[in-house]
């Protein structure tokens, strides 16, 4: 029998807390208004949202990549974001692998920036890479892979890492409709097995759903959290089955209401 | 495969045949005057007695070391300064206008000084060369590490890899395409400049030679010599791109 949901353990300390967060880029144009998001350890939660909303914003702030000047705050695991967290893996809308690199030691890239020694990081490497199908392309360049090859050697990468916590800026965004089914379902087989908190900003509400335990809407800029939606569906989960499950298209639609009426207020 | 480039082989030598065949008929006949376009078996002639004596070897060998020499300097010096440029983008900012300047002027007009201050030796040469050289790398250096993919920046930056990991992991290899095709201009480049500071005043030398054949209108010898010194050019042009295809394999 299906379990429930994943198991997530409330009483750890939450991977993110934002709390009544601002943000204004040039002082004036506010990007992100009085958003507040909590992540609980083990929880994989979707932000949603037209264009320019500010999903990808509230990413980079938890990244580091970009400083909260603003009033609330924003916590990883209790402590102030910082660049290069060894407790954060993010990975990229495109693949980022280094061309001149092979499908290996694109995979070991990532620890070896870290430190990892060479043998452990190329052992580790190794295996992740057999995890997401790609035994025996190890020594191949990535101009010989295929898109989904190469988004399957960066999800390597970053899983690789180990980092407690995953940033994902719309990782499959640039597949094609069928490589994207078939990575959604290596990526929840992917956090099934390692059990990181995920923050995953995407365009498309059908992956959005199919993946996250929580669904966050957010409204076009400035960014406001209009709704947050938990998804109810059953672990393990398979995107071929969820098609046909009544309860993911209701989840579905249920989300695409949240989605017109943040255009319509923002409209009028 | 191999029969089809054995094919095209034999086209050009047949073609190259027909031409050099009908300027001899030409310039026998009168239909042409040799005095001024010279005649085939003349340049061969004129080619197998230079070989033959070494005279040419010399002279090849002082424009090639001269070329080298400015290419290798010009090069290490752009590649320098381009690093600097990006690394102090005010540096760049503030020289620009003279950069801008310096690049403009016709280079080759600055022989004449180059050769009151450094002779009539290699050292002219080279600063002929460098001068052109200098330019086009220092250009492409800082196009290529400007244009490195944001992508790997970022991640990078998220994975927290320090300026020295990110710059010979990252920055440098992804700069390398854009650099290796300055380097090549740079190279024949470099070849334009030797040869025409030997053309202008210079000891020794294909252009130096050049100058003296074409003075004393041995025209024969201006016609081998322009046709030793294409091949020159197509030769370094392959050398670059053998080099090109060993070092940037993954592209």
């Amino acid at each position: 029998m299906a379990q429930p949901s994943r198991p997530v353990d409330l009483n750890a300390s939450l991977a993110i807390a934002v709390d009544g967060l601002h943000l204004n880029f040039d002082g004036s144009t506010p990007v992100l208004v009085d958003v507040t998001l909590h992540i609980r350890q083990g929880e994989f939660v979707s932000l949603v949202g037209p264009s320019g909303c500010g999903k990808t914003t509230l990413l980079n702030l938890a990244a580091g990549l970009v400083t909260h000047t603003g009033k609330g705050s924003i916590h990883l695991a209790g402590a102030s974001p910082l660049q290069g967290n060894p407790q954060v893996g993010y990975m990229l809308a495109r693949d980022s692998l280094l061309p001149w690199k092979t499908a290996l030691e694109n995979a070991m890239f990532g620890m070896q920036v870290r430190g990892v020694p060479r043998a452990q990081a190329q052992e580790r490497a190794r295996s992740m890479l057999q995890e997401v199908g790609l035994a025996g392309f190890e020594n191949m360049l990535p101009k010989a892979l295929s898109h989904g090859m190469r988004q399957r050697v960066a999800l390597a990468r970053t899983f690789a890492l180990g980092s407690p916590l995953l940033l994902m800026d719309e990782p499959f965004g640039a597949l094609d409709a069928q490589t994207k089914l078939q990575l959604e379902d290596l990526l929840l087989r992917l956090c099934q097995q390692h059990q990181q908190s995920v923050l995953f900003v995407t365009h498309d509400l059908s992956e959005a759903v199919a993946v996250s335990d929580r669904v966050v809407v957010m409204t076009s800029r400035p960014g406001r959290i209009l709704a947050d939606v938990t998804i109810d569906l059953p672990r393990p989960r398979s995107i071929r089955e969820l098609q046909k499950d009544a309860h993911f298209h209701e989840l579905y639609a249920q989300l695409w209401e949240h989605l017109e009426s943040g255009w319509s207020k923002h409209e009028g | 495969m191999k029969a089809e480039k054995l094919r095209w082989g034999g086209a050009h030598l047949l073609f190259i045949m027909v031409m050099l065949g009908l300027g001899e008929w030409l310039t026998t006949n009168g239909w042409l005057d040799p005095t001024f376009v010279g005649q085939p078996s003349g340049i061969i002639k004129f080619l197998w007695n230079n070989i033959a004596t070494g005279k040419l070897w010399v002279d090849m060998g002082w424009t090639m070391a001269g070329t080298l020499i400015s290419f290798t300097l010009g090069s290490v010096a752009a590649i320098t300064v381009g690093l600097l440029f990006v690394g102090f983008p005010k540096l760049e900012k503030f020289l620009d206008p003279y950069l801008n300047a310096m690049n403009v002027m016709p280079r080759i007009a600055l022989a004449p000084l180059f050769i009151l201050w450094f002779g009539l030796g290699l050292g002219s040469k080279i600063a002929v060369g460098c001068s052109l050289t200098f330019f086009i790398v220092l250009s492409s250096t800082v196009a290529g590490i400007r244009g490195v993919s944001q992508d790997h920046l970022t991640l990078c930056k998220t994975l927290g890899a320090s300026t020295f990991t990110t710059f010979f992991e990252v920055t440098l290899p992804g700069a390398v395409p854009v650099i290796f095709s300055g380097l090549r201009l740079g190279l024949i480049y470099a070849l334009l400049g030797v040869i025409g500071a030997e053309i202008i005043a210079s000891e020794k030398g294909l252009g130096q030679l050049l100058a003296y054949l074409g003075a004393t209108f041995e025209v024969n010898g201006v016609m081998a010599l322009l046709l030793v010194l294409a091949l020159l050019g197509v030769s370094v042009v392959r050398a670059m791109t053998w080099l090109e295809k060993r070092l940037l394999h993954w592209q």
